[in-house]
């Protein structure tokens, strides 16, 4: 058949070429951070490489241009870790001038990787106005916090109320018969809450005084205890999830009675239902992560100018006190907080003690937690 | 002044130039990805498919993918076959608009066609009432469940409902205008005969003959769609991956060096199986169709419906049938976009509002707003229209011209490029499409223009398969007719070429319009210029939000809702130009 011999050649063909691209492999080597001349053209426009931020509205947008004179175009990702991978993939000729939506579980690579330079709106007396919180994981010059949030499990009340189960005083808990087929965890691999969370179940499992397990034998219980796992945050809360929004919606199964979100969700459920939820947040000390977003001129920007101008704009207080209402998350600002309107505040729970890991110990293992949370739960 | 062996000789290289470039144009992005996931990985393209099957997850996408694709064919046949058998054989009144309704799923964009079908399944939704809990998996499905052992089994029947949703328009179009053109005299003729006396000799000796190539192309067509599905299976079986959902998963850490290694493995080794199963199948489409094409047009469809009469009582609730499957999950997505949720005290109501219009017309939650979105759309589309029919025509001239001087392994292989892209993923164009820009021309990378290459490689192959049966069916008497009477060459082309080509151009710029305001740039080229999201960009971005906030969801339904209303009336109007309705087929 020609078909099939065409297909044949072609993979030879290809085969036979890869070799030219070892030449590439050297030039991405590590090296020391040096700032890139523009990746693109400068046209005046302001490129910005995001996910679908809430808070990014046309009619924000709107504003600041009229504010600024300049023009903002976006190049879009689905979630915060494909940000980092379109600046991986485009690392030699940049094509936005700034980035936001970083998080601080792949903050790190960013940097280590040269893919950001350094922002004056640390010499801004706004970044004085940034509360302790939000700098706490990252104070330099590369990235400036926008918004912020706890990942913590979340679980449906009236599951624990109505089977009368006892509320988890342990994750452990999780891996008992009552639990068997009803929690559901975004990927780790392609989710960043999922992310987050495998990150806090580190932490959580270093320091819970048992040194013959570790949080992989956990994940690997969970698995046997029939947990699903999800590629992404909207998957296990809107599908699986019964004590979100997920039950007014289609497609929902409503398998699940616990999963990854942060611990303000029971607040935004609240805040868009009358003041109403049957969601709430398992708080369990280690078993939370403080979850930063950031926002930070990429290595190779054209339009550095304006990608200051952005960055001053949204840590603005008009713009980042309203964060918890336009992109349902905290603001970064000392002494703003979230609204009182319809029980946002009320029921928003607080984490007790967030789980601890340096970022350059994110960096230095992520690939290898990820394999071995690909191991834990296959 | 040229002589005609000097101006065949110019047409003749025009023609080459345009299929070697567009044959550039999917080899290149597609060549580059895998050298690039070759070095990245260090493991060659044949060790790729010894990995992809030490893989667990790979083997069972496989596994998944292969069944449910044979499991959709076997059920758009079972419905689809009903429904084209009908419609051909009788005079219908309305045939214009009943084609074009039917037509709607095929083009519209999958997460539309998700979103109704899970309105459809939801708890509480039309199916649950009557008893078939498909999402919720209760009642007879935990039975199916623990008999077969198949996971997830009322998710299974969801999706490959939905993909007969989607493909029986393909059956409907391919099969129908076969019967319809068919001599009535045959049948009456094979009666009197002993190997046509009874129902099952005429479908042996008479029906399969005719109509089997054109089932088995169809049905060709409908394995690959549903081998390469993606947003339907995402939605409706969100416990169960196809190779093509497992490739996007793992498509954004694709192809850098350093960095995920894993994944990029698991794409390279996924993009040479799927490349292999799917070239095989297109190969299979292609003879088919070549042997279907000479069956065709037998005696005019209208004198042909004439003769057989107005349809019969059970012909109606067939066809009656067939609409309302075909409608109703778009009817839902419609109602869906004017319900709002509110809650009070823990209990809910849904209250009918323009709220959601409002929003989405606004562009709240969005980049753009719904009118931005409509043009961008229309904008993209006409361009590709513009390029997909000039390539397509070329294309198919040059088949038929090839064939027609006995070169048919050079037609066949233009052809099977014609059809190529339709057998490489998607996530693969878009890797080596972004990659190759990045390496050679940076500037482009912002290039509003740059969306519309895909849209141009999707829908090109359709044009091709409705433009050569056309062409292939022409009669070169008229041309020579038209030289004689000493016409100007470009009177003689409109006269013996563009006059008889007018009803397939019309079907396929229709399609090729509806395929591209369907498209989802997302997929295609891993990253979009937010300032030109077009509508079902817009779709897709509100779909993917959280929806804590009740507008969310009816907004993205609005938006969903523009596209269909957009694409009906294109077919509607592709219907209205061609002569009788005459000559439907893809």
């Amino acid at each position: 058949m020609n078909l099939k011999l065409f297909a044949i050649i072609f993979i030879l063909f290809s085969s036979a070429l890869s070799g030219c691209l070892e030449e590439e492999i050297l030039e991405s080597l590590e090296q020391e951070c040096v700032t890139l001349p523009a990746g693109h053209e400068d046209d005046g426009k302001l490129r910005i490489l995001t996910y679908d931020v809430l808070a990014l509205n046309d009619s924000m947008i709107d504003q600041f241009e009229s504010f600024t004179g300049i023009e903002v175009e976006f190049i879009k990702e689905t979630d915060s870790g494909g940000i980092l991978d379109q600046m991986m993939l485009t690392k030699e000729a940049q094509q936005a001038d700034l980035m936001i939506g970083l998080d601080n579980s792949y903050l790190q690579t960013a940097i280590d990787n040269c893919l950001l330079r350094e922002t004056l709106f640390t010499q801004n007396p706004q970044y004085d106005n940034i509360s302790n919180s939000a700098l706490e994981p990252y104070q330099g010059k590369l990235a400036i916090p926008f918004d912020q949030g706890t990942v913590c499990l979340n679980y449906d009340e009236n599951f624990v109320d109505g089977e009368n189960i006892t509320v988890p005083t342990s994750l452990w808990n999780l891996t008992e018969t009552q639990w068997n087929g009803k929690t559901v965890f975004p990927s780790p691999l392609s989710s960043s809450p999922g992310r987050a969370f495998m990150l806090a179940t580190i932490d959580y499992f270093e320091n819970d005084g048992d040194d013959q397990t570790d949080a992989f034998d956990w994940w690997s219980e969970m698995e046997n205890n029939g947990a699903t796992f999800t590629s992404g945050w909207s998957e296990a809360y809107e599908t699986h999830y019964t004590g979100g929004y997920g039950e007014y919606t289609v497609g929902h199964i409503g398998d699940s009675h616990l999963t990854v979100s942060y611990c303000h969700s029971p607040g935004v459920e609240a805040f868009y239902s009358s003041n109403w939820t049957h969601s709430t947040s398992l708080i369990l000390p280690k078993s939370t992560y403080h979850q930063v977003e950031y926002t930070g001129i990429i290595n190779g920007a054209a339009n550095v100018a304006g990608a200051e101008s952005f960055i001053e704009y949204l840590l603005s207080n008009d713009v980042n006190t309203m964060m918890p209402e336009n992109n349902l998350m905290y603001s970064v600002l000392e002494n703003s907080s979230l609204p009182e309107t319809d029980g946002f505040r009320f029921h928003s729970d607080i984490a007790t003690q967030n789980a601890e890991i340096p970022l350059e110990r994110i960096e230095l293992n992520m690939e290898l937690w990820l394999s071995k949370w690909k191991t834990s739960t296959q | 002044m040229l002589t005609g062996k000097q101006k065949s000789i110019i047409s003749n290289s025009a023609q080459w130039v345009v299929i070697i470039s567009y044959s550039l144009a999917i080899i290149l992005p597609l060549t580059y990805a895998i050298m690039r996931l070759e070095a990245v990985t260090g493991v060659s393209s044949i060790e790729s498919i010894f990995t992809f099957f030490e893989q667990p997850l790979t083997k069972e996408a496989l596994r998944f993918t292969i069944l449910e694709s044979l499991f959709s064919v076997a059920l758009t046949l079972t419905i689809g076959l009903p429904l084209a058998w009908q419609l051909s054989r009788y005079e219908w009144k309305r045939i214009a608009i009943i084609r074009s309704l039917l037509s709607i799923p095929f083009v519209m964009p999958s997460i539309v066609a998700a979103m109704g079908f899970l309105a459809l399944i939801d708890q509480g939704g039309p199916l649950q009432k009557i008893g078939i809990d498909l999402r919720g998996e209760s009642g007879v499905f935990t039975n199916i469940s623990s008999f077969t052992g198949l996971e997830n089994p009322g998710h299974f029947i969801a999706l490959i409902i939905a993909h007969a949703w989607f493909n029986i328009s393909l059956i409907v179009r391919m099969v129908e205008p076969t019967l319809s053109t068919m001599d009535p005299r045959w049948e009456e003729q094979i009666k009197l005969l002993p190997a046509g006396n009874t129902r099952l000799g005429r479908v042996k000796n008479l029906w399969m003959p005719f109509i089997g190539p054109a089932i088995a192309c169809a049905s060709a067509l409908c394995f690959v769609f549903s081998f390469t599905s993606f947003a339907l299976v995402k939605w409706l079986t969100p416990n169960n991956s196809t190779l093509e959902s497992l490739m996007a998963d793992s498509g954004g850490t694709a192809g850098i060096y350093n960095y995920r290694i894993d994944t990029s493995e698991i794409v390279l080794s996924i993009c040479i199986v799927q490349l292999i199963i799917l070239v095989s199948a297109l190969a299979l489409t292609s003879r088919l169709q070549r042997k279907h094409s000479l069956r065709h047009a037998m005696v005019s469809e209208s004198s042909a419906r004439r003769s057989r009469g107005r349809p019969t009582i059970s012909a109606k609730i067939i066809v009656s049938v067939g609409l309302v499957f075909t409608l109703l999950p778009l009817a839902l997505v419609t109602i869906s976009s004017f319900i709002v949720r509110t809650i009070e005290d823990g209990s809910i109501t849904n209250d009918f509002s323009l709220d959601a219009w409002k929003a989405v017309y606004d562009g709240d939650n969005s980049t753009v707003g719904l009118q931005e979105a409509l043009s961008n759309s229309l904008i993209y589309s006409l361009i590709t229209l513009i390029f997909s029919i000039t390539i397509g025509w070329v294309m198919a001239s040059s088949i038929h011209r090839l064939e027609k001087s006995g070169n048919n392994k050079l037609a066949k292989i233009v052809d099977m490029i014609s059809l190529a892209p339709l057998a490489i993923s998607a996530v693969m164009i878009g890797l080596g499409i972004l990659l190759g820009i990045l390496r050679w021309s940076p500037s482009l990378f912002n290039w509003f223009l740059i969306p519309v290459l895909p849209h141009i490689l999707l829908t090109t192959p359709f044009v091709v398969r409705i433009m050569l049966p056309a062409i292939r069916s022409l009669d070169s008497s008229f041309e020579e007719q038209a030289g004689m009477l000493g016409l100007s060459p470009l009177k003689i082309w409109i006269h013996s070429k563009l006059s008889f080509l007018l009803a397939p151009l019309a079907v396929a710029g229709s399609l090729t319009i509806a395929f591209s305001l369907g498209e989802f740039g997302a997929t295609w080229i891993l990253v979009r210029s937010g300032s030109w999201d077009t509508l079902s960009i817009l779709v897709d971005q509100l779909m993917s939000q959280p929806k804590f906030n009740p507008l969310i969801y009816p907004m993205a339904m609005a938006s969903a809702t523009v596209l269909m209303i957009l694409t009906f009336i294109l077919f509607l109007l592709a219907e209205k130009v061609r002569p009788n309705g005459e000559g439907s087929g893809f």
